[in-house]
């Protein structure tokens, strides 16, 4: 529970952040992956570059038809934002079943992306929500998919100096019904699964399905098989049963003590199928 | 002398007085060994193996030596005459393994001490143990208790291949006989999983040794101050007057406080070598893998019965984990197990077998409820599967098999002689609060509605007020000083250790009580060998009834004494002391303790043969061991989707006895749920195949938190026991007997309509999706 | 823990398996290998390192290739050990012609030890997986 020596800077603008982070600083946003990792000396950074003082890069505002969200912006802040609950509730849901209220407190929309742990609750609303992520470096900015930009455990499309800047997320339109849900495994709070689900009706059709998933396997994913059986559906419960069945196909799913491979897939069905009931009620 | 004073009357013993501990506890001001600062202190780490087996062909502390800040470090040559860690059980042909200080040539478990770092501040001192070089060759471990007994498996002790640590056999009356006749027989293998205790302190110590005196202060968190004292005075060869041992405040013991660790002889040792004041703070990590754990069971049951319920014998074959070494008790606790085998019932013939395994793992040793837990879960499940094979309610079997209140005391088939009980009243009342017939009639309902409902009982008796001393290791009397001050202010010193226990304020209740004065009068210490004549400590429900009998003796002692100065002051030869004044109820005269006291220390005349000032001393020794007992009622619900467990309602009668403060009881027995819970539903320390512990953190060991916690109804009964004049029993573990066997039994009641008949903890939503849905686990 | 999967490779078992043998070829698929020295006939000391999100740890290794039947199969042992713990992953692999490539089929056991059991047992599956993936990846690429 010691931590190695390092040297901390924090930095009041994203220009300094980035000069020191290209000189080799490892990036400190919550803190909350971080800091127990250093604790148990699983991490060893020797300078560590505190992005909290960083003013740029809290905030969330409304773009026309879409949310971004500064990367230091807090589980909370988002848990409890008039706008993303106004404009984009899945992601407000999905902060509030994150860890606890000191992990919400402290935990940030980047720093959750950037550790990309393949049981995380954010990963799973920013696939069903096609969010887009703004890389920035010192020698610019990018725009990735969340698709593109969660690589594989752990793994991020992140380039060494390269800090996420904002997360870009659309603004529901009328008629769009969301919902997440989620095992938490009782220890860590991270997902056993965790299903996010946004779903549009026009008529009594569904016209869009999206499903993202996380804790399954190796990244959070969107579950096109579940997307495609439910689109042009009306949603019967035969129909998300049988949709919602197809959430592990072709998933290499995950395996610990806490649950099976084969459970897990049982469970990301079982949910599935809860997450979208609740999401279509929300689309009247 | 005043004539009239007002004559306190309202009692305090039986009321909800709030803890006058906590004031300090919940503003953040209490003092726990990390609290504790000196000039010139130096910091130790310990460097653990991380693997559970491995020969040791070198360590290189040489780059330790060199890093800057660096006082001191030593590998297990350096300690090796420095004495062995103890274990304080002896059964027959108990093989102790050598348990020196740090690894010699050989490492057994993962966290198994291998060298000590001694540096300026913690940081340091972790960066040089980690630049310590270990040559390792890692050998096969065995973590697995029923898999180190199989032919072949690696030896964990070399010298010992079979990695038998004893056998022990006990009989009681006509087994074969029983068995013979039975009408049923019902077999189980039932499993009670490790746990790892988690206080919320790990441990720490601050060892302070001072040359020219030749004194050693240690500061450690334990349950056990006099017995740490006792034990490493003699280990280290240090005179044990001086040596001086304080537990400051603890956060919490749980059992795996009562040991006496390694760390605390060896930074005893260091702080003589270095002459520095030495602090050592356990991490939570080193907590998981080196403090001791409990249960650790795989126990085959069988039970007789008659085809009217009456149980007629009981067979039982433990194998007890042990890990490596053998802590401070830990053979002793599958014996507690054994004694409590028949639980509450009647029989007679019982035949115990127990197999001490050793493990590639941290010894087992003493946790919440130590052997009787174990016992209970196993009795109140068996008890459960013969009413079903009976096709009886658990509620009549149960009934059936007590022994009546006029049977008391009752000798049991394996050796004890519970003094009072009444064993068919909470479990009548835990039925009447849950109106039973009506649950029953619900749960009828339910099923025909496809819903999973279980009603779940458990009657469990407990032993508690440890002990006898010809029945415990290290003396089972309890302690307690009362000092009158000059000023009427009344200090208590008692032997035992509380660590949230409470006694603070409950001994001050009796106290108040006894001596008529205001409950802010008396002030109770504990916990510090210099200033607490000596004592046993606390542990196995023993404080109240056991030290809480020390301070009512004690108390009777000084009662004689202030009636002498009493009658003196009043020029009576017959005067009452009742309600904080003695008083000549022929001329009503009276005059007050505070007056008294003055009078004892002012020494201006003294009654005869008296000497002046007000202080007892009382050394009680308890001619039993006291047995409280309960019922729990569980209703669960299961979800066939997903197999999670929802507790509905959670019924706990508890008989402790006479009890002094309700509020403190209900804390012990919610607290003792929430643990019993744990094991029944989430908890396990979960070694993997080459020891491994893959729970080694709160990332993946699922402690019990208060929003999974279910809404607790307590309530009691009261049978007061005859063993001591406070008639109270002991309440400590209780809760966490209780609970298991309840829930499980209300979880394998709910799945009873498929066929399930026992299930083994912890009830993993996983485990229960695949009874539910017939897959193989 | 168990692993076992298949991965394709696009050049004949031959080829595939001479790959396989060839330290030059093994340092660059190993996951974070930095340094691969031969010790001894088929036995190599490797230096890795490791850098996941926040995780990131050195290890000293060994990698052993022993039971070979060229080229239908042979044993793979990998181990590092190092600050944050120790693994050892240890596999039999099998190569079977798959129209112009091969198929590669392991099968084998990832133990670890130290912290990262302690506190990783969580991520230990998914990590392992993606360890073997990018190992083929880079095989495949050469």
């Amino acid at each position: 529970m010691i931590p190695q020596t390092f040297e901390y800077s924090a930095p009041q603008t994203l220009e300094e952040a980035l000069g020191l982070l290209a000189a080799g600083g490892k990036p400190l946003a919550g803190g909350m992956s971080l800091i127990p990792a250093m604790k148990l000396r699983l991490a060893a950074p020797e300078r560590l570059v505190d992005l909290g003082r960083v003013q740029e890069l809290n905030y969330i505002r409304q773009d026309g038809a879409t949310l971004r969200i500064g990367a230091t912006t807090t589980h909370f802040e988002v848990e409890t934002s008039p706008l993303v609950r106004g404009k984009c509730p899945l992601l407000a849901e999905t902060a509030s079943h994150i860890g606890d209220v000191q992990v919400r407190n402290m935990g940030t929309i980047g720093g959750s992306a950037a550790h990309a742990d393949p049981a995380a609750d954010y990963p799973a609303a920013l696939q069903a929500l096609e969010a887009r992520l703004v890389l920035q470096g010192s020698g610019g900015e990018r725009t990735v998919s969340v698709d593109d930009f969660l690589v594989d455990t752990l793994t991020t499309a992140l380039e060494p100096g390269e800090v996420i800047r904002e997360v870009i997320v659309p603004v529901d339109d009328q008629g769009t019904g969301t919902a997440y849900q989620k095992v938490a495994q009782l220890a860590s709070g991270f997902a056993i699964v965790g299903i996010a689900v946004r779903i549009r009706k026009a008529g009594d059709k569904v016209s869009m399905a999206r499903v993202g998933v996380t804790g399954l396997s190796n990244r959070a994913f969107r579950a096109s098989h579940v997307e495609r059986a439910l689109e042009g559906r009306r949603g019967s419960p035969a129909e998300i049963e049988a949709a919602a069945n197809l959430v592990a196909q072709g998933v290499e799913a995950n395996s610990d003590i806490h649950a099976s491979a084969e459970y897990r897939r049982h469970l990301a069905a079982i949910h599935a199928a809860r997450a979208i009931a609740v999401a279509l009620s929300r689309t009247a | 002398m005043a004539t009239t004073t007002k004559t306190k009357t309202e009692t305090l013993v039986g009321k909800r007085i709030r803890r006058r501990e906590d004031p300090r506890l919940i503003t953040g001001t209490a003092t726990y060994v990390d609290d504790i600062k000196m000039p010139g202190m130096v910091y130790a780490t310990v460097l653990r193996s991380p693997h559970a087996a491995a020969n040791i062909r070198s360590i290189d502390i040489s780059k330790a030596l060199a890093t800057k800040g660096v006082i001191a470090a030593f590998t297990g040559k350096d300690t090796e005459n420095a004495g062995m860690v103890p274990c304080g059980a002896a059964l027959p042909g108990l093989r102790v393994p050598p348990h020196h200080l740090l690894a010699m040539d050989r490492v057994y478990f993962v966290g198994h001490p291998v060298a000590v770092v001694v540096a300026a501040d913690r940081y340091i001192a972790r960066d040089a143990a980690e630049a310590i070089e270990v040559d390792y060759d890692v050998r096969p471990a065995v973590a697995d208790p029923e898999k180190a007994l199989e032919p072949g498996a690696p030896a964990v002790h070399p010298q010992w291949p079979d990695n038998t640590a004893f056998t022990f056999h006990q009989e009681g009356g006509e087994v074969d006989k029983a068995f013979a006749e039975a009408d049923v027989i019902v077999k189980q293998r039932i499993t009670s999983q490790r746990l790892v205790p988690n206080a919320m302190e790990t441990r720490g110590v601050v060892a302070d040794f001072r040359p020219a005196e030749r004194f050693l202060t240690l500061y450690t968190s334990t349950q056990a101050p006099h017995l740490v004292r006792s034990l490493v005075a003699q280990i280290l060869s240090l005179e044990e007057n001086r040596l001086r041992v304080v537990a400051p405040e603890v956060g919490g013991g749980f059992g795996s406080k009562i040991d006496t660790y390694a760390e605390e002889i060896l930074m005893s040792w260091v702080a003589m070598r270095v002459h520095k004041p030495i602090k050592w703070i356990e991490s939570r990590r080193e907590n998981f893998t080196c403090t001791i754990h409990g249960r650790g069971h795989a126990d085959f049951y069988e039970i007789a019965a008659k085809r009217d319920g009456e149980i007629t014998g009981i067979k039982l074959k433990i194998i007890q984990d042990l890990g490596s070494f053998l802590s401070l008790l830990t053979p002793a606790i599958p014996t507690l197990s054994v004694l409590m085998m028949p639980g509450l019932y009647k029989t007679k013939n019982i035949r115990a077998d127990i197999v001490g395994a050793f493990t590639n793992c941290v010894a087992t040793d003493a946790y919440r409820g130590a052997g009787r837990p174990e016992a209970t879960h196993g009795i109140e499940r068996m008890v459960d599967m013969v009413a079903s094979e009976l096709k009886m309610d658990p509620a009549e079997i149960r009934l059936k098999n007590f022994p009546e209140p006029s049977e008391f005391p009752f000798p049991t088939a394996t050796g004890l002689v519970y003094d009072s009980g009444d064993y068919a009243a909470p479990l009548r009342k835990a039925m009447e609060l849950a109106d039973y017939t009506k649950l029953r009639r619900e749960q009828k309902e339910a099923r025909d509605q496809g819903k999973l409902m279980g009603i779940g009982l458990c009657t469990y008796g407990e032993i508690c007020a440890m002990g006898p001393s010809p029945a415990t290791p290290a003396g089972g009397w309890e302690s307690a000083q009362v000092k009158i001050e000059p000023s009427g202010k009344i200090t208590i010193m008692t032997g035992i250790s509380p660590h949230g226990q409470g006694e603070e304020t409950t001994f001050a209740q009796i106290t108040a009580d006894e001596m008529g004065v205001d409950i802010d009068d008396v002030l109770v210490f504990h916990g510090d060998t210099s200033l607490v004549q000596y004592g046993i400590g606390t542990f196995g429900s023993r404080s109240t009834a056991v030290g809480g009998t020390a301070v009512y003796f004690a108390l009777q002692n000084l009662k004689t004494k202030i009636k002498q100065f009493g009658a003196m002051l009043l020029e009576s030869e017959d005067v009452e002391f009742a309600g904080g004044q003695c008083i000549d109820h022929k001329t009503g005269k009276t005059v007050s303790l505070k007056e008294i006291a003055f009078a004892a220390y002012r020494a201006l005349k003294l009654p005869p043969g008296a000497e002046p000032g007000l202080v007892a001393t009382s050394f009680w020794e308890p001619p039993n061991f006291t047995f409280p007992f309960g019922a729990h009622l569980v209703v669960t619900e299961v979800d066939r989707d997903t197999g999670a467990i929802s507790i509905r309602r959670y019924i706990a009668v508890d008989d402790c006895g006479k009890i002094l403060n309700p509020l403190l009881v209900d804390g012990q027995v919610h607290g003792g749920v929430a643990q019993g819970l744990g094991q029944a539903l989430w908890e396990q320390a979960v070694y993997d195949d080459n020891g491994q512990l893959v729970t080694g953190e709160f990332m993946d060991y699922v402690m019990p938190r208060a929003h999974m916690m279910p809404w607790i109804e307590t309530a009691s009964t009261v049978t007061p026991t005859p063993v001591n004049p406070l008639g109270v029993k002991g309440v400590g573990e209780a809760g966490t007997i209780g609970a298991s066997p309840a829930v499980v039994n209300s979880v394998v009641d709910a799945l009873a309509p498929l066929g399930v008949r026992h299930i083994d903890m912890p009830m993993t939503p996983e485990k229960i999706w695949r009874l539910v849905s017939g897959r193989a686990a | 823990m168990k692993i076992s999967g298949t991965s394709t490779l696009a050049v004949p078992p031959d080829r595939a398996y001479q790959m396989m043998q060839d330290p030059e070829v093994l340092a660059r698929a190993i996951p974070g290998c930095e340094s691969l020295e031969r010790i001894g006939p088929d036995e190599y000391r490797m230096k890795m390192k490791m850098a996941m999100a926040s995780i990131s740890g050195a290890f000293d290794g060994k990698v052993r290739i022993t039971d070979q039947q060229s080229p239908t199969s042979f044993k793979l042992t990998v181990e590092g050990s190092g600050k944050i713990g120790f693994m050892k992953g240890e596999g039999l692999l099998k190569l079977t012609p798959s129209g112009e490539g091969t198929e590669v089929s392991y099968e084998g056991d990832v133990q670890v030890g130290g912290t990262i059991a302690a506190v990783g047992q969580r991520l230990v599956d998914a990590t392992a997986k993606m360890m073997i993936k990018r190992f083929f990846d880079k095989l495949a690429a050469g």
